[in-house]
């Protein structure tokens, strides 16, 4: 799956620097918006997309940090760096305490404006790219069925198939079949995959008989592939 | 005898007494002077960050003009257009920074013909930054055919600007979004040109309004409480008159009404 291509999004109510700014990230090969206000950037939904947010703070109407609230309510993970006139340090405090990946001074050293936002626009691409996945293993993990799913969670926790037949009260033999329907209906390459996986969907590990698989003997990590 | 002692004791006094007012005259100029630097020094945060506005982006075109130079072909379209912005960012800077200057001219009274409304954009320029960082609104009702009055320039800046400014200062207690400042200028009656600065603070106590002309009265904890006397002087030495009233939707108005050129005597004393 190709990922989007990561956008700057900058936020600033003077055009003149806004112009600046396009010019300079596009120089080095970055793609960019910008906006004149709070207000325009969040009516375009660029909380969807992967991306960094170059913010001005001292603007009228919706500032650069109520603008990071706003977009955090909202559950915009988007990372923010910062571009202020302004350099007092209790802003840059309040700044970073509220998760900001970096607060640069203007004018600003190109060097360091180019590095922040390189940084920011890898995490978020990474990010996206780990919300992909997810989505993609929960599909997956909608095809099982509810035997299987339960196969499935007493894998990851690491039991052998005699273990897991015991707990579920049917033959080693039918566990084994399940194991390979979970297998490939999730796609997996190997245990290590399923337990990896199981982790990402958060799947918890008891059973429909309410039996906890945690005591069924020690749980022997070591069978199958590593 | 005696007749050309008095007459020499007669001018003798009335030399004596144009000097004092010539030095009374030089004082109050100072004061202006002095109130003008004081009340720039308090701008000088937000000058300076509207000042920065114009050097980042000439910094940040720079920059990138580097980069399109570099490139394999170089991107000359795009240098052009860098340049150009960049002559005009600079003839920005070089504005902002003449307006301060102007301000601070420490200096015979020069009388011109000016318009509130020019004023009122010079006031504008200056605070824009200020009003911005205090989560304050600005806006402008201006008369369209303002009729010019005559007048000092830097000084009836003074004025307008101080009036702004403590109208900020006033409505620092109201919540964000609830401080709205408006500069407004209109014709007032036959050969007379009116400013108003109007806020949405908390207004002036009744038995204040008269008051806070005083010189030395103020309610801030800060500050010499001179701004409003030396407003007053200004107005009344261009021949015009200033004072106070509360808005009947709350907050207070400063009125300045000045002669429109032609009626009054605008001059010092």
């Amino acid at each position: 799956m190709k990922d989007a291509e990561p956008v700057v999004f900058v936020v600033d109510d003077e055009p003149c620097v806004r112009l600046a700014l396009q010019r300079l990230l596009k120089s080095a090969g970055h793609g960019v918006e910008t906006f004149g206000s709070a207000a325009e950037l969040l009516a375009c939904g660029a909380a969807e997309r992967p991306g960094c947010l170059l913010l001005d703070l001292q603007m009228p109407g919706v500032n650069g940090l109520e603008l990071q609230q706003a977009l955090r309510a909202e559950g915009a993970s988007l990372p923010v760096v910062f571009l202020s006139g302004k350099a007092d340090v209790s802003t840059a405090a309040q700044a970073m305490k509220a998760g900001a990946l970096d607060f640069l001074t203007k004018p600003v050293n190109d060097r360091e404006l180019l590095a922040a936002v390189g940084l920011a626009c890898e995490l978020s691409v990474k990010a996206q790219r780990e919300r992909t996945e997810l989505q993609e293993l929960r599909q997956r993990l909608a095809q099982l069925t509810c035997r299987e799913l339960e196969v499935f969670s007493l894998v990851a926790t690491g039991l052998r198939n005699k273990q897991i037949a015991g707990a579920l009260g049917t033959v080693e033999k039918t566990v084994k079949v399940h194991r390979a329907h979970v297998m490939e209906k999730m796609q997996a390459g190997s245990l290590a995959d399923l337990v990896r996986f199981a982790d990402r969907l958060s799947l918890s590990a008891v059973t429909e008989r309410g039996h906890d698989p945690d005591r069924a003997g020690s749980p022997s990590w070591h069978d199958g592939q590593a | 005898m005696e007749s050309l002692l008095i007459l020499a004791l007669a001018l003798e006094l009335r030399r004596r007494r144009k000097q004092s007012a010539r030095e009374i005259q030089q004082l109050r100029q100072e004061m202006a002077h002095i109130s003008r630097v004081t009340t720039l020094s308090g701008l000088a945060g937000s000058l300076s960050h509207d000042l920065k506005q114009p050097l980042t982006a000439i910094c940040s075109n720079v920059q990138a003009a580097r980069r399109f130079l570099a490139a394999e072909p170089p991107f000359l379209g795009e240098v052009c257009e860098i340049l150009a912005s960049i002559e005009q960012d600079g003839e920005r800077a070089g504005e902002m920074i003449e307006r301060v200057r102007g301000l601070l001219k420490k200096g015979e009274w020069k009388p011109e013909l000016l318009s509130f409304n020019d004023i009122v954009q010079d006031v504008v320029h200056l605070l824009r930054g200020h009003v911005v960082a205090r989560g304050a609104s600005l806006r402008i009702e201006a008369a369209p055919d303002l009729p010019r009055v005559s007048g000092d320039r830097a000084q009836l800046l003074q004025v307008l600007l101080n009036l702004a400014l403590n109208a900020v200062e006033a409505m620092a207690g109201n919540p964000a979004g609830a401080r709205h400042l408006v500069l407004a200028t209109r014709r007032a009656g036959p050969g007379c040109a009116e400013a108003i600065v109007r806020d949405s603070g908390r207004g002036i106590a009744p038995a204040e309004i008269e008051r806070i002309f005083e010189p030395f009265y103020t309610t801030k904890r800060e500050g010499l409480g001179i701004g409003l006397s030396i407003t007053r002087s200004i107005v009344k030495a261009h021949g015009g008159a200033v004072w106070a009233e509360n808005h009947p939707e709350g907050g207070a108005a400063f009125h300045v009404v000045l002669p429109v050129l032609g009626d009054g005597h605008p001059g010092g004393t």
